[in-house]
């Protein structure tokens, strides 16, 4: 009989086991999910409102929200996005696919070595929980040390679900063989979650239940807020025949795709397609040692043309600019080009809706009498709508746009051009902002028309022009640089991410907890009222929200790996 | 003149990439000369000032290179060994980026330029084309191209010709030997041994971060003249063969080995022929001395 661990399937799986279990973002997840789970158990609604921490309605409440919530949906996709990408991209599928390995081994193999990879991951934070029942602390209240319920809980909710969204992303990365799909998948993920909800939100509960593939609307209907917290600590949940039905279906799904991409994925390179592959030169690589070749000066004898009309065109004589013209050409030429990788890229045909959507979002659908005006309205909502917005755009476009030249292995001879740091650096901040600053337009513009449909007139420009120019724009020039200070620190555009959402979600969380002040929030999120933007203390937050753009930008500068002197 | 003294390089890892080397290099082509992992291509990294070194100085005219990485990034053309291109742009748009990185402002220099690069490389034809769908012959020309730009007096090319077809080798020979003016040096790592032989008046053979020999290939070549032998031996004597003679490389064939001997004073024996000495005769005399 043959040994289940010597298979192809298993040599796989161990493989992608291996491969993930030296990159650093498993750990850092780990650990991010970790610390999320030792910040809701102690300062989560718990222990204000007497609830146990360990009862089988929190357990599940937690991780209901754990599996949508604070961007598990687009770590599931860095995990998942470029599994069988990967290969393709270090040029190592041609010594996979000579193997005698069948397709089915080698995609199941990536895929649930990858998963489990992802479950290992998300594991950290049931268990997290799990061990916080033997430390409880003052005021807690914590019921017998129970063990069913935490791993049921993580198996029917957070593995079940993120099956799912896990074998979408597989499906979508291995068939376009493209990363970047996958993240605008990711991205779109909270827009449609959103939207969705909104659609179906007048459809009886039961089939809330059955159509939620992410398992957030599993529990019981228990209206929490209501009930006592004695009643609640005593609640034993059971999932509906709904619930059961909707995780055979998510299971039956994810099965599907794994068919689909079973039966589409081809080994062979992509024709047509070769933008959508990193231009990598594989020179064959010098042997280790030197062996005989043919006589020298055989080349001589060639039975070549002497001289063809190119070979006899000169190289003309130039003359190169010095200074800062010089240098501001540079960074003019260096914007220019991030421009068109970015159009090429197809980076635009996401955010660019996106900011649409938001936009139309963010405008309220039913006339409520306004504070001040509709205009003064409509654009605060926008304004706070695209900030959040732009600052993912941000965190995942900078990432990209940093360590774009080393994984295009174009560095060395970029780097080897006389152009000062500055280049490279003030290339890339300027296109996201201006990027950013294009997106704050077509929202602006949206938000507008959307008022003009919607009949909230009369419609003022100034609220639109003061809240961007005091709220926004210093906001995404911020954003961008913290983003790329911290890529370049870090050298890891997935730790930069990792770190840049945990760092993002934890002060979110703080801010909304009421710890908010302007000195540790330069975006002033609900630090500002339509009024304020007209006092002299604004000026002040925004000069220092400013000033530490300016810090960041130099202590990147000052940080990039490429030395000049 | 191009002077490197004491250059020493060791990785984090522990390996020791250089270990103290010193060379001076005339204008024209220099050849470097070696196998995998020999710390060609970290020598060749520190001279285009993409790595700093542990310790040693190099110095182009008087001025230190090392020190000095913006002067030295205006007079440098680099081909990288390795290298990537950005898949959505096209040749010329690659090509003009890089020319205004060299600080080319003047807009019908700059076109001119790089139409004359082009033509050639042999890539004109292909000058909309986007890079991503370029073979990689055609992305070596490319390198070769913006490595050229803006009259570079010293030019680092590491592997050029690998990926290249027989006739675009010989084009890329001709291009460097153009290229290598009174006041440019070029510096050509390779392992390919003809291309040393075509191009280079001088070389160097470096071997586990150190330079074993800094001469003229014709010159080493021409005093091997009268001491290379060729012969066939039953293949069970060969042992015994490679024990007396100084055996530069053997094949086997059809139960006999063809044999290639190095002695001075003596043909090996009767069945031995004298042969035309070329430069590996030499590189591997050089490694089974030091061996």
């Amino acid at each position: 009989m043959k040994n289940p661990f010597q298979t192809p399937f298993a040599a796989v799986f161990t493989n992608e086991v291996l491969l993930n279990a030296k990159r650093v973002a498993p750990y850092v997840l780990m650990a991010l999910f970790a610390a999320n789970a030792v910040l809701w158990w102690g300062w989560g609604p718990a222990v204000k409102l007497g609830w146990a921490t360990n009862s089988d309605f929190y357990i599940k409440r937690n991780l209901a929200a754990f599996s949508i919530i604070l961007g598990l949906p687009i770590f599931t996709a860095i995990i998942m996005g470029d599994v069988v990408v990967r290969d393709f991209r270090l040029g190592v599928d041609p010594l996979i696919f000579s193997k005698p390995v069948g397709r089915g081994s080698y995609l199941l193999g990536k895929f649930f070595g990858s998963f489990f990879v992802l479950v290992c991951c998300q594991s950290a934070f049931a268990i997290t929980l799990f061990v916080l029942q033997w430390v409880p602390f003052r005021n807690m209240v914590v019921l017998p040390v129970r063990v069913v319920p935490y791993f049921q809980h993580f198996f029917v909710i957070v593995v079940i679900s993120h099956l799912l969204l896990a074998a979408i992303y597989f499906t979508a990365g291995t068939l376009s063989r493209n990363a970047k799909v996958v993240y605008g998948l990711a991205a779109c993920f909270y827009p449609v979650v959103i939207a969705v909800s909104f659609l179906v939100k007048d459809l009886p509960p039961s089939f809330h239940v059955f159509i939620d593939p992410m398992g957030f609307n599993l529990g019981s209907k228990l209206d929490e807020w209501h009930r006592s917290a004695e009643f609640l600590n005593q609640y034993v949940s059971q999932y509906s025949l709904a619930a059961y039905a909707n995780r055979a279906w998510v299971t039956i799904v994810s099965g599907l795709l794994l068919l689909i991409v079973y039966f589409r994925f081809r080994i062979e390179p992509q024709e047509n397609r070769s933008d959508v592959n990193f231009t990598k030169l594989a020179l064959l690589d010098a042997p280790d040692r030197i062996a005989y070749s043919a006589p020298a000066f055989e080349l001589i004898d060639l039975p070549i043309e002497a001289s063809l009309a190119r070979d006899r065109i000169t190289i003309p004589k130039v003359t190169t600019t010095r200074g800062r013209t010089a240098t501001l050409f540079k960074i003019a030429a260096a914007i220019r080009v991030e421009f068109r990788l970015l159009r090429a890229e197809r980076g635009l045909i996401v955010l660019l809706p996106l900011a649409i959507v938001l936009s139309f979002l963010s405008v309220p659908f039913s006339r409520i009498a306004p504070e001040f005006s509709y205009s003064v309205t409509a654009a605060s909502g926008t304004a706070n709508m695209l900030l959040l917005f732009l600052a993912c755009a941000i965190v995942f476009y900078m990432g990209e746009a940093i360590h774009r030249e080393r994984e295009l292995r174009i560095e060395p001879v970029v780097w080897s051009a006389p152009a000062p740091n500055s280049v490279f650096l003030l290339s890339k901040f300027l296109a996201m902002t201006l990027l950013a600053l294009l997106l704050v337009v077509v929202g602006g513009l949206t938000t507008i028309v959307v008022q003009l449909v919607r009949g909230y007139t009369p419609i003022e420009l100034s609220p639109y022009l003061l809240i961007n120019a005091i709220v926004v724009v210093p906001g995404v020039i911020f954003l961008t640089a913290v983003v790329t200070a911290l890529n370049v620190l870090l050298r890891n555009k997935y730790v930069a991410y990792v770190v840049a959402i945990g760092a993002g979600a934890a002060l979110f969380y703080l801010y909304n907890r009421g710890y908010n002040h302007w000195l540790y929030n330069p975006l002033l999120y609900r630090l500002w009222k339509y009024p304020d933007l007209t006092t002299g203390t604004i000026l002040t937050y925004r000069l220092y929200c400013l000033a530490l753009a300016v810090a960041c930008l130099a202590l990147a500068h000052l940080c990039f790996e490429r030395k000049s002197r | 003149m191009l002077a490197i003294k004491n250059l020493t390089k060791t990785y984090s890892s522990g390996v020791q990439a250089l270990k103290g080397v010193n060379l001076d290099l005339s204008p024209g082509v220099f050849g470097l000369l070696g196998p995998n992992g020999s710390g060609k291509t970290t020598l060749m990294k520190i001279v285009a000032t993409l790595l700093e070194p542990d310790s040693g100085s190099i110095e182009m005219n008087g001025a230190d290179l090392l020190t000095r990485k913006d002067h030295t990034r205006r007079m440098l053309g680099y081909l990288p060994q390795d290298f990537g291109l950005y898949p959505t742009l096209t040749a010329w748009q690659m090509l003009d980026y890089f020319a205004k990185l060299k600080g080319i402002t003047n807009k019908k220099e700059r076109h001119a330029l790089i139409e004359a690069l082009l033509d050639r490389v042999n890539l004109s034809a292909e000058r909309r084309q986007r890079l991503g769908e370029f073979s990689g012959g055609m992305r070596q020309r490319l390198g070769i191209a913006q490595a050229l730009i803006g009259e570079p007096e010293l030019i680092i090319v590491d592997e050029p010709t690998a990926g290249l077809d027989p006739e675009e080798r010989l084009r890329f020979h001709n291009l460097i030997s153009e290229s290598a003016t009174e006041n440019t040096v070029v510096i050509l790592s390779t392992h390919i041994v003809s291309d040393v032989s075509n191009l280079c008046s001088r070389m160097a053979i470096i071997r586990h971060g150190k330079i074993l020999s800094n001469c003229s290939p014709r010159h080493v070549v021409d005093e091997l003249r009268g001491s290379v032998w060729e012969g066939t031996l039953p293949r069970e004597q060969l042992t015994v063969f490679k024990s007396q003679f100084n055996v530069i490389s053997s094949r086997t064939f059809d139960g006999e080995a063809r044999v290639r001997v190095i002695s001075k004073d003596q043909r090996p024996t009767e069945e031995f022929t004298e042969a035309t000495p070329v430069l590996e005769d030499y590189y591997f005399d050089l490694v089974n001395r030091q061996d």
